[in-house]
């Protein structure tokens, strides 16, 4: 059975179809690239499975429950965690705190929570920073603190929304190495969803590739890179002629 | 348990915020012993109380962030349940302030599970409704003395401990002091507790709190009942200190605004703000509403004074006076850092 299950999941903002009839399935333990160009529906994508937005049809199931109608604190309580691409900076919290406003949801006492907000801290190699405030930390931190906080939601499945967004190449090959080992040693599926290939090829054992909502190609990562399909709707149809030409030639 | 250890672990302020705590403490401790006019004795309990209200609407609109302008509501209730039940029923301050209690909580969560649909401006503007609302019902129901309000009678034997009513202040003042430090110790019960750092996320940002499995509704609803607890307590107090009631005494909108500038005006969402607030504003209110009111004939300048100070504050730093307060130490921790 697979761990999560998105069956013909169409959304609509009045006229505008965001997703249409997105349909993939997810192992548990399995680490699945979401791409596509600009607008393609990734992020609406996420927030549907997520409960923040209703899908207008389709359903979601996760873990053997359909979450189709469930709100997204309700989803979060199933083990199915997020971050989001837009990340603002905390404003009243220290970086130990904000996360252990996410062991909080697993237990009451603040002993417990923090003493797993440290250790999701150590593991994401930022435990010297627990006593600053958000807004004194630089990008790549606080994306490494806004990973930690979903992390200690204790979830099976995380939702990565741009993990590399706003980070430079060094950090984005520092972050590489973390992920892999968040889901090889402690077993979390991923999902997530990239503008930097390189890493979505790093980590996934799968790629889907979305283009105006639509599912357009599915399979090994190196296989779908070579996907006509794929490498039209990124770089535009003249690319493919002249590819072609070329070859001709 | 943890609650308890909560509650008296201040261990995350520096050295410096303590010893001011223990010295104000100390002062007002001996506050009563000291030479003091009757004014000034006024004007001490109008600070505790005010105090009180801040902390308990610091709970909604400063951990939560939900700007509440319609305390004044809660204030009502508690003074109102007070007020009929020693006067129709006799029933001792003890007995009639957790009813009124128990009344304020429910109609916390009538108005509270709509109300918080609502965000923003929309809810701080439904919150002034609501209270507004509330007080025209009183103004016009006989059962609790229309708009003439109630007067509770005189015990025969003073002091008299069950019904609150003394002949000398300060019996008012110490009852007023142990609630106000009941009440620090179980705001800082609160910011410890689970609820207390959601509610901080959830001002920072709804949707990420409810991918952390935050309820934001609900719990928006649980501070809003916390909050309500507070000024319905003091509002029983009130009607026992005042022994007049009437609904544009108790629960009048400048009730709710002045409850709310004063916690945001000493630091909305730290535990010392709405004390600093109440210590600044209340005595302000009371002197210079006297001075200007009585010898200059100047009523009512005393409230564009308060504007101005709002204004000031609000442009400078919208986290209040404890906001410079934690901006200057950030400046200091800064400057360590570099060097």
């Amino acid at each position: 059975m697979p761990l999560l299950e998105v069956m013909g999941v169409t959304k609509e903002f009045g006229g505008l179809t965001a997703n249409w009839e997105v349909s993939f399935s997810l192992e548990e333990n399995e680490a699945v690239g979401l791409i596509g160009p600009n607008g393609a529906g990734k992020t609406t994508l996420f927030n549907c499975i997520a409960g923040h937005f209703p899908v207008t049809s389709g359903r979601i199931i996760f873990n053997g429950r359909d979450i189709t109608a469930l709100k997204a604190h309700e989803v979060a309580r199933l083990g199915l965690a997020r971050t989001f691409q837009i990340f603002q900076a905390a404003g009243d919290l220290r970086v130990t705190e904000n996360v252990m406003v996410g062991a909080f949801m697993r237990t009451a006492s603040r002993r417990e929570a923090r003493s797993k907000a440290e250790a999701w801290l150590e593991f994401l190699e930022i435990g010297q920073a627990g006593q600053a405030m958000m807004t004194e930390l630089p990008v790549a931190m606080q994306k490494r603190v806004a990973l930690a906080t979903a992390l200690a939601t204790e979830p099976k499945l995380l939702l990565l929304d741009e993990v590399a967004a706003g980070l430079n190449r060094s950090e984005i090959e520092t972050i590489i190495p973390t992920l892999r080992r968040l889901h090889e040693e402690k077993g979390i599926a991923l999902l997530l969803t990239e503008h930097v290939l390189e890493m979505v090829l790093a980590l996934s054992h799968r790629v889907i590739v979305l283009e105006s909502g639509r599912k357009i190609a599915e399979g090994h990562p190196e296989a779908v890179m070579k996907d006509p399909e794929v490498i039209r709707a990124y770089l535009g149809d003249h690319f493919i002629k002249r590819q072609r030409e070329a070859q001709n030639a | 348990m943890e609650a308890v250890k909560n509650a008296l672990d201040f261990s995350d302020f520096p050295r410096l915020d303590l010893t001011v705590a223990g010295l104000v403490l100390a002062f007002l401790l001996v506050f009563p012993a000291l030479p003091h006019s009757g004014f000034a004795m006024a004007t001490m309990i109008q600070f505790l109380m005010f105090s009180l209200y801040g902390m308990g609407w610091n709970t909604i609109g400063g951990y939560a962030g939900q700007v509440d302008l319609g305390k004044a509501q809660y204030n009502g209730i508690g003074a109102y349940t007070t007020a009929v039940m020693m006067v129709r029923w006799d029933a001792p301050f003890w007995v009639s302030m957790p009813v009124g209690l128990l009344f304020s909580i429910m109609w916390s969560f009538i108005i509270g599970y709509p109300l918080f649909r609502l965000k923003g401006h929309y809810f701080a503007i439904a919150t002034i409704a609501t209270s507004l609302v509330l007080k025209d019902v009183f103004e016009s129901w006989d059962f609790v003395g229309a708009a003439r309000g109630l007067a509770i009678p005189i015990r025969a034997n003073l002091p008299d401990f069950l019904y609150l009513q003394f002949r000398h202040d300060y019996y008012y003042y110490y009852i007023l002091l142990a609630l106000f430090l009941l009440g620090i110790l179980y705001l800082n019960a609160f910011r410890h507790s689970r609820l207390g750092y959601q509610l901080r996320a959830i001002k920072d940002n709804e949707d990420v709190a409810k991918s952390l499995g935050i309820d934001a509704h609900w719990c928006k609803i649980k501070a809003y009942a916390v909050a309500t607890a507070y000024v319905s307590v003091v509002g029983s107090f009130h009607a026992c200190y005042n022994f007049n009631i009437e609904p544009e005494d108790v629960m009048s909108l400048d009730l709710s605004v002045l409850i709310a500038m004063m916690a945001l005006l000493g630091g909305a969402g730290s535990l010392w703000g709405p004390i600093i607030g109440a210590a600044i504003l209340v005595p302000l209110k009371s002197y210079l509403g006297d001075w200007l009111g009585a010898e200059s004939g100047l009523t009512g300048l005393n409230l564009v004074i308060y504007g101005v100070i709002i204004m000031v504050i609000a442009g400078a730093q919208p986290r209040g006076v404890w906001g410079m307060v934690e901006a200057v130490r950030a400046r200091r921790r800064g400057g360590h850092a570099a060097a």
